[in-house]
């Protein structure tokens, strides 16, 4: 067989010729079968396009990615006016922001900064509710609590006077104390579900500026580039924003680098179901990319608070489901699952039309989850 | 007692010269080997416990094992392979109590039997390796623990595709890993072989990425080519290991011909009721049997006619079981628990039980029709004969050409070479699409090459033009839209599966295109040799209702298969019509027939949408003037398009390097597409794999390849060296070997014609 890379060499003879035809061919016959891979690449969605009437006939899956059929036509509508609008539009003019670089490469950060309130609880609130609670101890089921209460240990605190738990009481109350928050955290996950409200009530262990809201954009559900990774900074009144998009592929190293440096490990996350996603899915793209870095944050994955406190109320517990109870409205939207598509539709024609909602999507995400985590606490 | 046994046989009253032959396989005394350095004591130990004193190519392999080489081992069935390469990886793991060993099974049973011996050597020896199995089936809360904490994995190679792009997850794992184990390595070859060839060089290349250079083992049934199918696997030079010194029985191989019925010289008698027949005597001289079939419905009808016939005659019939695919894992492991107990008499399998579950060796095997090929025979065979035991094996004949030629040349059987298992590493199709997975597991770079040494620079160019990778500093990055290893599947089967429920209760699950044979409505379903009445199949659900019954008959579903062309490719102007381009395969199943044992009771229309699937194929037209010449010579024209597209297939393995069941073919004197005998050679594969491009391009050579294949064949009317084909839709019939010759001569004629006219 004729190697591949290697033209023939010296003067054309009937055999080079022959030979480069053949290259040619080979080559010919491999680009089919990469259009035939990028076909089935296209095909395969990892959403689904449900009519109005199925979506009402089936129950809905809680995070699952389905669109309905109108707003899927509807993004690809909009799709096509974004590409009108920003023809032969710089990045800069569309979407203000600067170039930043790091030793791992380089991102474009775009920032802002919106007036919202952000609450959570008091210290001594949450200190309360925290001790309050016996089952927290290991071993102490609710008929064991009651008969603890009615022996007058009403608190956490009480039983470390008590015989048999004082040694877990003091070691719980000495975290609690000197509000570990992490360590606290991973206590309760032993002993309660993700939803628990006790673990909303740990953020009182917090200050406001120990908050990090963070969410990602990828390319899909897993495996592929992030293209935009987002962190939000709560103060008083304020939420400031920042975002890091990758300007292409090769930004991904940068990107990811940049937003690490903004996560002191101090700070305590707030994600919508970061725990088993966002988190995850940066730590493989690190991987992939042979960089190591440890996360370890607190999180206050708020998609199980949601669910627990909004389900009954809501046909699904999709972010967007969740702004229309709280009644956040959305100038620009696209679906969350045609991110993806948005953005391939950048990278192909270079249009910078398609990021512009992914980028307002992505900040009224960070957005939301702030307003959200303050309205839980009105919901238990 | 076999002598006896064979004896009996000869004498009674049912016998009727079925013995075409009888070839003595000599017994062979144990050789037993030093190992050049003693084993660890906790290992000393197991073997001390166990009584075992190496056979030879244990030793041989453990050797090499032990100083660092790459090891494949080729020795029969229950010739003691699983220890060969179990201690050097568990001394490895003595030393070491970090290191790892990865299995790789190809099927989910065999790597749950596996557990078994892993955790019983681990007990034993006192290492704490944690074996445990990692596959579809593991439940997500105890994944995270397995890949933190034990030592030995058993995987298959789905998973491990799947599970590569999470390297991160298997860090620690992968780091340490020091043994790649693959058991039952002839399995991979073909189109499925190429695709795991592909996947183990992309664990390869992970492990490189975390300073991990693993030894391989393999172990394979007996091939023609296994240090070439090892290199092209794995990539690496393996030492073989092929001196058996496993002690063996003497060993009787019989060939078994169903009699002719009555006093006519054309047709025989069923070979499924020979069958029950050889299996109720083997049973009833207390002989151990295990019993092949080559369908699931096979295996369950010869159970209930082996169970009747014992009744009849007052046995007990619990010591009769079927065992095949579809039934539920708890199902399966009970059977082979009761075989290895001695509880089983006999048990009727499909190849299910070929690859080496642990059932023990039984003391006769009853293969009831040719599997196929050399290795699945000698595979099944090896099941009988314990050490040095007498055992008996019978080949059960069917009536079509193939199994009737070997029936009459037994010799040409016991000279014929194991199959070739072959991989090809420059499929387009296959290496693009998990060079595709790779970019997506970490970017790919120059080094890569010594993972992907074939068409890697082109791939990528390839891959870019499509905008599915990008160029980054690091690397070529995997950029598309979908997860690459859901969009590259390893072997072309259909994934819906039904589901067949009695009562509500499960009672097994079989894939869609079975279930249109065996449980659409009105079908009767047997399951361990009971008959369920099927009420309904839908469609939407994948469900199957059925009702046990007890019923008298059996059905068969008849299907038409038609293929169209709907889109040309490219086309020769010459007037051989030589085409290549998308095909639509199409099988319709119009009727199914119910029979009580070989005589069809009713004829029933079935009402099932048509299961399509398309492809890539290539066709050629056979001239009018051709068909005349050879019906004036009073020849069978369409027993020589049929025989053309066997012989064509079987020659296909050699030009594109794949495995004749990786193709299909249809021949026919009259399409509707062309409007003339036209003949089809597909891939059987949803897309294409490739296949039919290459032979495309090499029409001339294959057709000239074929010609001397029939020609310079020394049967006068055809034989599975030339046109009989293993998986034939028709039974091999109609075939012509005259007129084959003379289509592929008038063939290679036309071309040539056309090429000079061409170049004037």
């Amino acid at each position: 067989m004729a190697t591949f890379n290697k033209e023939a060499p010296g003067l054309p003879t009937i055999q080079g010729k022959i030979r480069s035809e053949r290259v040619h061919k080979e080559k010919v016959a491999l680009f089919r079968v990469a259009e035939g891979l990028r076909k089935r690449v296209g095909q395969s969605k990892e959403y689904e396009v449900v009519s109005e009437k199925e979506s009402e006939r089936q129950k809905r899956p809680v995070f699952e990615n389905w669109i309905l059929s109108s707003e899927y036509e509807e993004a690809l509508k909009f799709e096509k006016q974004l590409l009108k609008q920003y023809r032969g539009k710089t990045l800069e003019e569309s979407l203000p922001g600067k170039v930043v670089s790091n030793e791992q490469g380089e991102c474009y950060e775009i920032s802002s900064s919106c007036f919202a309130k952000f609450k959570r609880v008091t210290y001594e609130e949450s200190k309360q509710v925290m001790i309050s609670d016996l089952k927290v101890l290991p071993g102490i089921g609710p008929v064991n609590e009651r008969l603890l209460k009615k022996q007058g240990y009403g608190t956490v605190e009480d039983l470390e006077r008590h015989p048999r738990w004082k040694k877990q009481a003091y070691e719980y109350m000495e975290l609690v104390d000197t509000k570990e928050v992490g360590a606290v955290q991973k206590w309760l996950w032993q002993r309660f579900p993700k939803s628990h409200p006790l673990l909303h009530y740990l953020a009182g262990f917090c200050q406001d500026h120990d908050f990090a809201i963070v969410d990602i954009e990828t390319l899909g559900l897993s495996e592929r580039p992030i293209i935009l990774l987002g962190i939000a900074k709560p103060t008083k009144d304020h939420i400031c924003t920042t975002q890091f998009l990758l300007r292409d592929i090769p930004d991904e190293p940068g990107a990811i680098w940049a937003m690490l440096a903004q996560l002191d490990p101090k700070l305590s996350l707030i994600t919508y179901n970061g725990k088993s996603f966002d988190i995850p899915y940066i730590k493989q793209r690190l991987a992939y990319y042979g960089l190591d870095a440890y996360i370890d944050n607190p999180n206050f994955d708020i998609l199980h608070f949601t669910r627990r406190a909004l389900k009954p109320k809501l046909t699904d517990c999709k972010l967007e489901t969740v702004e229309k109870y709280l009644g956040i409205k959305r100038d620009i939207n696209i679906p969350g699952a045609l991110v993806p598509h948005f953005y391939d539709t950048y990278l192909r024609t270079k249009n910078v039309g398609p990021l512009t909602p992914i980028v307002e999507h992505n900040r009224q995400d960070l957005l939301t989850l702030g307003t959200l985590f303050s309205k839980l606490y009105e919901e238990w | 007692m076999i002598e006896e046994f064979i004896r009996q046989i000869k004498q009674s009253s049912s016998y009727k010269k079925q013995i075409a032959h009888i070839e003595e396989l000599p017994a062979h005394i144990a050789s037993f080997g030093e190992l050049e350095k003693p084993l660890p004591e906790n290992l000393q130990r197991v073997l001390l416990y166990r009584k075992i004193q190496l056979y030879s190519h244990q030793a041989q392999a453990i050797n090499e094992a032990r100083s660092g080489k790459n090891v494949v081992i080729v020795t029969p069935t229950a010739s003691g392979k699983t220890l060969a390469f179990n201690i050097p990886v568990l001394e490895a793991l003595t030393s070491d109590e970090k290191s790892t060993a990865l299995y790789i099974y190809p099927a989910k049973a065999l790597a749950n039997d596996q557990l078994k011996v892993l955790k019983g050597l681990e007990k034993e020896s006192g290492i704490k390796a944690d074996a445990n199995i990692y596959d579809g089936d593991t439940p997500q809360h105890q994944r995270s623990n397995i890949r933190k904490n034990s030592r030995i994995i058993l995987t298959n190679p789905y998973g491990l595709h799947q599970y590569l792009p999470w390297h991160y997850q298997w860090r620690n794992f992968f780091q340490n890993l020091r043994f790649i184990v693959m058991d039952e390595a002839h399995v991979y070859r073909g189109v499925f072989g190429s695709s795991v060839a592909m996947v183990i060089r992309r664990l390869l290349r992970i492990c490189n990425h975390y300073h991990a250079d693993p030894q391989i083992i393999l172990s394979s049934a007996t091939i023609a080519n296994p240090k070439e199918h090892a290199k092209k696997l794995t990539g690496k030079d393996c030492e073989i290991v092929s001196n058996d010194g496993s002690p063996r029985g003497k060993k009787s191989f019989v060939f078994w011909n169903p009699p002719f019925i009555g006093s006519t010289n054309t047709l025989r008698r069923s070979t499924h009721l020979e069958t029950k027949d050889l299996l109720t005597w083997n049973v009833l001289q207390n002989l151990q049997t295990l019993c092949f079939t080559t369908s699931r419905q096979t295996a369950e009808l010869v159970t209930r006619w082996t169970k009747e016939e014992l009744t009849a005659k007052a046995k007990p019939t619990n010591v009769v079981t079927a065992y095949r695919a579809g039934y539920l894992p708890q199902e399966r492991r009970d059977i082979e628990n009761r075989l290895k107990n001695k509880k089983l008499s006999g048990v009727v399998s499909t190849n299910a039980l070929e690859l080496g579950i642990d059932i023990g060796s039984l003391d006769s095997v009853i293969i009831s029709g040719y599997p196929g090929t050399v290795i699945s025979t000698w595979q099944q065979a090896g099941r009988a004969g314990r050490s040095n035991l007498e055992s008996i094996v019978t080949l059960v004949a069917y009536q079509n050409p193939l199994d009737q030629y070997f029936m009459k040349h037994p010799s040409d059987f016991f000279g014929r070479s194991h199959e070739q298992a072959i991989i090809d590493l420059r499929n387009r199709y296959i290496s693009l699409g998990h060079i595709m997975c790779a970019s997506s597991e970490l970017p790919i770079n120059d080094l890569d090459k010594q993972f992907f040494p074939e068409l890697l620079a082109e791939s990528i160019q390839a891959l870019e033009q499509e905008k599915l990778v990008r160029k980054t500093p690091r690397g070529w990055v995997y950029s598309g839209t979908a997860r690459t290893t859901e969009v590259v599947s390893l072997k072309n089967i259909s994934d819906k599966t039904v589901t067949v429920l009695c009562e509500g209760n499960l009672l097994e699950t079989l894939t869609l295109n079975k279930a249109y044979e065996e449980a659409h409505s009105g079908a009767v379903l047997l399951h361990q040799g009971e008959t369920y009445i099927c009420e309904n199949l839908d469609l939407d659900q994948l469900i199957a209702k059925v009702r046990q019954e007890n019923v008298n008959y059996y059905t068969e579903a008849l299907k038409d298969v038609e293929v169209t062309i709907d889109k040309t490719h490219e086309k020769s102007d010459k007037s051989t019509g030589i085409g290549l381009g998308e095909l639509s395969i199409t099988e319709i199943y119009h009727t199914y027939i119910t029979k009580t044992y070989d005589t069809v009771i009713k004829r029933i229309p079935l009402n099932l949408p048509p299961l399509t699937f398309s492809t890539v194929g290539l066709w050629f037209i056979v001239p009018d003037e051709v068909k005349e010449e050879i019906e004036n010579r009073g020849l069978d024209f369409g027993g020589g398009l049929h025989a053309v597209e066997h012989a064509m297939i079987a020659m296909a393995p050699i030009f594109a390097m794949c495995d004749r069941w990786d193709i299909g073919g249809l021949s026919t004197p009259l399409h509707s597409d062309t409007n003339e005998s036209t003949i089809f050679i597909y891939d059987g594969f949803e897309g294409g794999i490739g296949i039919s491009e290459v032979l495309y391009l090499k029409i001339k050579l294959l057709w000239e390849k074929t010609l001397e294949l029939i020609e310079k064949c020394e049967c006068k009317e055809g034989c599975p060296s030339c046109i009989y084909s293993p998986k034939c839709g028709n039974e091999n019939e109609p075939l012509d070997k005259k007129a084959a010759g003379i289509i592929l001569k008038e063939m290679l004629k036309v071309y040539a014609t056309d090429c000079n006219n061409s170049r004037k």
